[in-house]
């Protein structure tokens, strides 16, 4: 038939115009944050392959990321990771613990906990930092 | 109650492509979504199309995106939305033949690939049927309730970004048979399922159990037969 545009897939751009729920959000924040992840990966790689030239330069490099900037990419990155191993758990959960009945609550109770754990992690992060200001 | 209805039209013989169209009517508080749309067809604009059948959310043929999700036409009523303007689109990722009707060629091809039919070439006790105990039943019983509307396989992020991924329409009605302690193709099917395009393409987005207007948890059906599929690899 002339006119109709035969296609079985739907473009990406559907993702945005169908109804977010709790699983397709969890679901866009963990390959996010995957995606992240893989980059964060490089940038270590790279930065410990300086201690092969000299502990000069792998001190030079750890200098760098002392900076207050590198301070906040630190507290992101860690959010980063506390999403993605909480949700990877979930996922773990429902393809082998029949989690999927529940799955929303899981996600919810999992989040509870992420975020236990990233206030916990920024008060190890900034801590030292307070104390060296008080001496 | 004043409502508006904004409808996503093709017609293949005249348009190169989708346009919006709105229609404002007087509806009921307890009229359906397909009972907006009739009248419109029958008040407003007699070229108005979409699949109905029975309208009781039995025969499965009124899915359709409203307000952003797949869901049966037939089962929304006008008084459990807040806002008053709906948006109505064909089922998403797949390919629309006229306004609100879309193919479901691929859809019932992928749908055959998992055997959906009973397999048992020996002949039932002479005294009785083929019995099953409350166990076995309750094993398949959320699977029997699929009407085969689409809505769940329309609404994947995995089935829009690959049309060979056989959905979760399919692979509920996979573990349907192969959930069954009365059939005998159990072998057949999980050779289907168990494949990239199979079970584990599902990223257990949740989109399908959002949409089913059966309120079937098909992904946990999904991950039942990968636990199935498994096991036999242990």
């Amino acid at each position: 038939m002339e006119g109709i545009k035969y296609k079985w897939t739907a473009s990406f751009s559907e993702h945005f115009r169908y109804k977010f729920h709790t699983g397709m959000v969890a679901w866009a924040i963990h390959r996010i944050t995957g995606i992240g992840l893989t980059i964060f990966i490089a940038i270590h790689i790279w930065s410990i392959s300086h201690l092969g030239s000299g502990p000069e330069s792998f001190n030079a490099t750890m200098a760098l990321y002392s900076t207050p900037l590198f301070k906040i990419g630190e507290v992101m990155l860690f959010a980063v990771i506390i999403f993605h191993a909480m949700n990877g758990l979930r996922i773990i959960w429902v393809d082998f613990f029949g989690g999927a009945k529940y799955h929303k609550k899981l996600f919810w109770a999992l989040m509870v906990a992420a975020m236990v754990l990233f206030i916990m992690g920024i008060v190890a992060t900034f801590l030292p930092m307070i104390n060296l200001i008080n001496l | 109650m004043d409502i508006s209805l904004k409808i996503r039209r093709f017609n293949p013989e005249k348009d190169k492509k989708p346009n919006w169209q709105t229609f404002k009517i007087i509806a009921e508080p307890t009229w359906k979504i397909l009972d907006c749309l009739m009248h419109v067809k029958n008040e407003i604009d007699g070229t108005l199309t979409f699949r109905k059948s029975c309208a009781h959310g039995i025969c499965g043929s009124d899915a359709m995106k409203i307000n952003g999700k797949a869901a049966l036409a037939c089962q929304e009523l006008v008084k459990n939305y807040k806002s008053k303007k709906f948006v109505i689109e064909p089922l998403p990722g797949f390919p629309v033949i006229k306004d609100l009707v879309v193919d479901f060629d691929l859809f019932f091809e992928k749908l055959r690939k998992v055997l959906p039919w009973f397999i048992n070439d020996e002949r039932p006790p002479a005294d009785s049927e083929r019995l099953q105990s409350p166990e076995q039943v309750e094993k398949i019983l959320e699977s029997v309730k699929c009407i085969l509307c689409g809505g769940c396989t329309s609404s994947c992020p995995s089935a829009w970004m690959n049309a060979d991924y056989l959905g979760p329409a399919a692979l509920l009605k996979a573990w349907r048979f192969i959930g069954d302690s009365r059939d005998h193709a159990t072998e057949e099917r999980i050779r289907v399922v168990n494949d990239h395009d199979g079970v584990w393409r599902c990223h257990t987005i949740f989109n399908c159990v959002e949409a089913c207007p059966k309120e079937i948890n098909v992904t946990d059906h999904i991950t039942m037969l990968r636990r199935e599929i498994f096991k036999r690899k242990l």
